[in-house]
């Protein structure tokens, strides 16, 4: 008994869960985002042309298709395992015989398996319409898997925590989208006068945009490793947080 | 070796509330044993901590000899809960499927015995719908037939027949019994105190986290000089 064949069973129910519902999981986001890109990228375009050296709507694909990503990875998982433990159905697999590690990383993959095919759609949209570039494909992976981690393992945290389904709807409202759109999708921070180029340091989103800008044009505002270490150190915290919940059974079990 | 051993088990809440209170408990493998207290008493608490869905405060559980935390003790056992508590994006059919998964049985194994389940329990007219189209009598049926889905040595049965019809209670009682017969564990909660009777071996009262008493059905009633296990009941309780 090694709880291994568990966890395949665990993707799998995650998996399944995005894509019965792949209509409002992966296609309504995939549209949102596209939009995005034809209504800035091509109507601005004509008023900003470059961004530096970059045309406008090549510019903003990256930052795009991380926000749609990370909203994903976070907002599946919260969900799931708010509506899991809210109906209490959660049990059926805490009380199965699998570690405390091999919950954790079952709850993260529908997170993770829905923003992939999120950013799939989007870039096989995105990259032809508006020409961008994918000119550091190592780089954009491990910045998109970073990504990943740390918002599924988000996602996660705050599924556990939430009393209500309002507080899942919070932290995306209230703290993801303001800080992926204030950190550099629309426009480069090194432009911005003072206080706010310093203050756009200070948000760790700007970092991951940043890490993927460069995984498609080869360009950004800080130095790569600079923002795939911010991206990193923030994501391997947030995910052991989610294992030791797991692990402690802490708001999990009374 | 017992099927379950239960060594000076205490859980406090983190409000405080101490729901069992240096409980011991064993039962033999191959009992039905019925375990009955009035709400609150700490029958829940004590499923659930042999479950693995609670963190006890201290003591020790041991599930044929293995530690109830371990792999192999929660691969040994089935539990209906009390209330419902059924995947929403699942279908009857899945809904066994993925359980029997969990459990460590391979995608044939869980799709034949899911079949056997979904004949046993009456489901097959609704194998393909989804958990929240189902009445609550069939929801009740799918508790239970996923709670022996993956063949457990010992099944726990909170209050499996609370609300339901008495032509489904006489149906599940008969399959139980069966399983019963053929070597399973049971151990039983229910307020149906002529059920109890009727079915288990051996009975434990409990109350406000303590064991009060523990026997046959028989030896109770001589023991509280009672008509019926009612009357054992109210005097046990009554003398709390």
């Amino acid at each position: 008994m090694t709880g291994n064949r568990g966890l395949l069973w665990l993707f799998k129910r995650e998996t399944l869960r995005v894509s019965k519902l792949w209509t409002q999981t992966v296609l309504a986001p995939i549209i949102a985002s596209a939009l995005f890109i034809v209504v800035f990228g091509f109507s601005l375009s004509g008023r900003i042309r470059h961004i530096d050296g970059f045309p406008y709507r090549e510019f903003i694909v990256p930052g795009l298709i991380t926000m749609a990503m990370v909203q994903a990875a976070y907002s599946n998982n919260s969900s799931s395992v708010f509506q899991a433990r809210s109906d209490r159905y959660i049990n059926d697999v805490l009380s199965a015989p699998m570690h405390a590690w091999q919950m954790n990383i079952g709850y993260q993959v529908g997170g993770i398996v829905r923003s992939v095919a999120i950013g799939l759609g989007l870039g096989a949209i995105a990259v032809p319409i508006t020409g961008t570039p994918i000119r550091e494909p190592i780089v954009l992976v491990a910045a998109i898997g970073l990504g990943l981690l740390l918002f599924a393992a988000l996602g996660t945290v705050v599924g556990i925590y939430a009393e209500t389904f309002d507080h899942h709807m919070f932290v995306n409202n209230i703290l993801i989208l303001p800080l992926v759109f204030v950190g550099g999708v629309f426009y480069s921070v090194a432009r911005l006068p003072s206080p706010w180029h310093e203050l756009s340091h200070v948000n760790p989103l700007f970092y991951l945009v940043s890490a993927v800008r460069y995984g498609f044009l080869g360009h950004a505002d800080v130095s790569v490793l600079l923002a795939l270490g911010v991206t990193a150190a923030l994501a391997i915290p947030v995910y052991l947080w989610s294992q030791w919940l797991f692990t402690t059974g802490r708001r999990l079990k009374a | 070796m017992p099927a379950l051993d239960i060594r000076n088990l205490t859980k406090r809440y983190d409000d405080g509330t101490v729901a069992l209170r240096d409980f011991s408990l064993e039962i033999p493998e191959g009992t039905f044993f019925g375990l009955l207290g009035p709400n609150g008493a700490g029958k829940t608490t004590l499923i659930s901590a042999v479950c693995n869905l609670i963190r006890i405060t201290s003591g020790e559980v041991l599930v044929f000899g293995e530690p109830a935390g371990s792999l192999l003790a929660r691969s040994w056992i089935g539990l209906a809960e009390q209330d419902i508590n059924l995947d929403r994006f699942l279908t009857v059919e899945e809904t066994l499927i993925y359980h029997g998964g969990w459990f460590g049985m391979t995608k044939d194994d869980a799709c034949r015995r899911a079949a056997e389940m979904i004949n046993v329990f009456d489901l097959a007219s609704k194998a393909d719908v989804r958990t929240p189209r189902l009445s609550g009598g069939m929801r009740r049926r799918l508790l239970l037939a996923r709670a022996l889905m993956h063949r457990p040595r010992l099944v726990i049965l909170d209050e499996p027949t609370a609300g339901v019809d008495f032509e489904l209670r006489q149906e599940l009682w008969r399959y139980i019994r069966r399983l019963h017969e053929e070597g399973t564990t049971i151990l039983l909660t229910t307020h149906y105190l002529e059920e109890a009777e009727a079915l288990c071996e051996e009975i434990a009262l409990i109350r406000h986290g303590e064991l009060i008493a523990r026997d046959t059905s028989e030896r109770l009633r001589d023991a509280y000089k009672a008509e019926s296990l009612a009357d054992v009941y109210v005097k046990a309780m009554g003398a709390m």
